[in-house]
């Protein structure tokens, strides 16, 4: 749950709750104030009978109004009169119905004689009123309730957007992305000062990377010159005649694997500076004419293979991208379906504005597609393979936004770039 | 040929020179910026091996010197830089190949031909060994004055050959050649094999010696 609709939800409940106390205690108040109010009126009226009683000759008085309504009893006949005010009802013939009044019953003397009256105030149009009143104010106390809440969320919601636009950032954060990480001020000092950490972390952290980077591409830049002498000595020394078989072989051996040392350490050389993005001149691309020279360049390969290359190419699009990686990644992705083709296989290379896709035959391996592309991969099949094929295949994607996936299907393996990836 | 190293890792040069001068050129050694500029001012060089990285000073300056003083000589660069921007920055200011570290001698020494060929003989020399006779610009090659059509790559390879004859090269330093620098060498040794195989049966065909020799299945050399 959002902080905002919590903090929202809680406002929301405590001000129903007591606004709802609130209107019933107003009620009461209210109910109490209006009886207060006719039992003065009542008092009034009680003061005129009775002067009225003094000087009248006859009680026979009836009226037609109930409010006018008064009943005088001999006190002999009452035995237990209620005296002051109370509440009562009375049938209405003409509308049908009991309707609530107010009565005082009080005693009044006449000729030393006592007597018991009631006079009534009908309740019915008070009624009605405090029932209007208790329904304006509490639909004013919704409606003071919702512009509350609107303008609170809205406050809430300027405040936090800081913190969100944080949130949001860090979620996207990519150390490799090269972009710089910047934060939103704010207002709010806690929301200040989080952003600060952060800056000051994620620097922290760049500057570890980089040096660590920096790092790993001046170490194997300095094996190289090493890995030269090693490699021209040992060459030198396969040109002596005077040796013999044995010697040969094992002098062979050795400058074998510190060719395919010096190989790897290029690869992890020119891997490191695709991470650096070292490559940052980008032109626009013709992904079927890069394709298309790299197949001549490899025609001897397709040819001894016997490998049926197929040309699906819209040859209008257009991707901007640095020309000599743009040619590791066609170069490497067609190298690979060439490798691991079977002879007389097929080669599809299928390019739309969308994707590139390269299929070749063969047999289901059950790769992997997540390991696929991590460094050092490699399959039982080809212990010679360096295993960096795909590794720069993948960083390449990732510099230009595209996204490599692989598939297996019909006997065939699918390479496929997709140019137009969004981050999820 | 008269080739001057400039490489500041004596043991490096060592292996060029003693590699180059077998096979018959002429060869002189400098590790510094300083003597290296002393050497071009007071001599003529056919070609010029130079590395980028120097002690007291960049390669790229004495590419720029030779050039100005506008002298023939024909320029490689050997660097452990590789990135296509030095790349671009050398053969820009003149510079004929650019090779990176770690690289085959056989390689460099097929580069230092070919510029021989440019520089002394405007590109129109033809490559004679014994009865075979190519012509680099036509891509064409006679045996005892018969045309063999070979493929690109077959044709690569012998000139290759011919450069560095008598001279063991490696499986490796031909893969490399051939392809360049991102193929597996596994693979690309079965189609070394393929190539040699049908450029000898080619060259065999029309009375060429066999001149191409395996050696104890390390490498081939091309000798009689």
């Amino acid at each position: 749950m959002k902080l905002l609709t919590k903090t929202s939800l809680n406002y929301l409940s405590v001000t129903l709750f007591v606004f709802m106390f609130a209107v019933i205690l107003f009620y009461f108040l209210l109910r109490h104030q209006v009886n207060q109010n006719i039992n003065i009126e009542l008092e009034k009226r009680k003061s005129s009978i009775t002067n009225q009683l003094l000087s009248a000759h006859s009680s026979v008085y009836t009226p037609p109004n109930q409010n006018e309504k008064v009943i005088i009893t001999a006190m002999k006949a009452v035995h237990s009169p209620l005296l002051s005010f109370y509440d009562t009802l009375f049938y209405d013939n003409t509308a049908h119905k009991y309707i609530p009044f107010r009565q005082l019953g009080f005693i009044a003397s006449f000729n030393n004689e006592k007597f018991y009256v009631q006079i009534f105030k009908s309740l019915e149009e008070t009624d009605n009123l405090i029932v209007r009143i208790f329904m304006i104010m509490t639909a004013l106390v919704f409606l003071i309730i919702i512009i509350l809440l609107i303008t609170v969320r809205h406050t809430s919601l300027s405040a936090w957007n800081v913190f969100y636009d944080t949130i949001n950032k860090i979620n996207n954060y990519d150390i490799n992305s090269h972009n710089e990480f910047s934060l939103k001020t704010s207002e709010v000092k806690e929301f200040d000062d989080l952003n600060r950490v952060l800056l000051a972390m994620t620097q922290r952290i760049e500057k570890g990377y980089a040096s660590m980077k920096e790092y790993t591409e001046n170490a194997s830049h300095e094996l190289q010159t090493p890995l030269a002498i090693i490699n021209l000595k040992m060459e030198t020394l396969l040109q002596s005649s005077n040796l013999d078989e044995n010697q040969f072989t094992v002098i062979a051996e050795a400058y074998e694997a510190s060719n395919r040392l010096s190989k790897l350490n290029k690869t992890l050389l020119l891997l490191a500076k695709i991470e650096n993005r070292q490559f940052p001149d980008s032109s626009a691309i013709l992904p079927h004419i890069v394709i298309e020279h790299q197949l001549e360049s490899l025609e001897d390969l397709i040819e001894s293979k016997q490998i049926k290359v197929i040309k699906q190419f819209e040859t209008n699009v257009v991707r901007l991208m640095n020309p000599y990686l743009a040619e590791i990644l066609f170069a490497n992705l067609i190298k690979n379906a060439i490798r691991h083709n079977l002879k007389g296989g097929e080669l599809i290379i299928h390019i739309t504005s969308q994707f590139v896709c390269f299929s070749n035959s063969g047999t289901d391996l059950g790769l992997d597609e997540d390991k696929l592309f991590e460094r050092f991969y490699k399959l039982s099949t080809s212990p010679e393979s360096i295993g960096l094929g795909l590794p720069i295949v993948k960083k390449i994607c990732e510099i230009y936004g595209f996204k490599v996936s692989y598939s297996f299907a019909n006997n065939l393996h699918n390479f496929k770039i997709d140019f137009d990836f969004k981050e999820q | 040929m008269k080739i001057l190293i400039i490489e500041d890792e004596k043991s490096l040069t060592d292996s060029i020179v003693g590699y180059l001068v077998d096979d018959g050129h002429v060869c002189e050694a400098v590790y510094n910026y300083n003597d290296s500029i002393e050497k071009i001012e007071l001599y003529e060089y056919d070609c010029i091996v130079v590395d980028i990285n120097l002690p007291d000073g960049s390669g790229l300056d004495i590419i720029r010197r030779v050039k100005r003083s506008s002298k023939s000589s024909g320029i490689i660069i050997i660097s452990a830089r590789n990135s296509l921007e030095n790349k671009i920055e050398g053969l820009d200011i003149g510079a004929d190949h650019y090779l990176t570290k770690p690289f085959h001698l056989a390689e460099l020494n097929a580069h230092l031909k070919s510029i021989n060929r440019r520089i002394n003989f405007n590109g129109n020399e033809q490559i004679i060994f014994n009865e075979i006779r190519l012509l680099p610009n036509e891509h064409q090659v006679f045996v005892c004055e018969k045309e063999v059509k070979l493929t690109k790559k077959e044709y690569e390879l012998l000139v290759f050959f011919i450069s560095n004859k008598k001279k063991l090269i490696t499986k490796s330093g031909l893969a490399e050649h051939l392809w360049g620098d991102y193929m597996d060498m596994a693979d690309s040794y079965d189609f070394i094999y393929t190539h040699i195989k049908n450029l000898r049966s080619k060259l065999l065909k029309e009375g060429c010696a066999d001149y191409i020799k395996t050696v104890y299945g390390v490498g081939y050399k091309f000798d009689l």
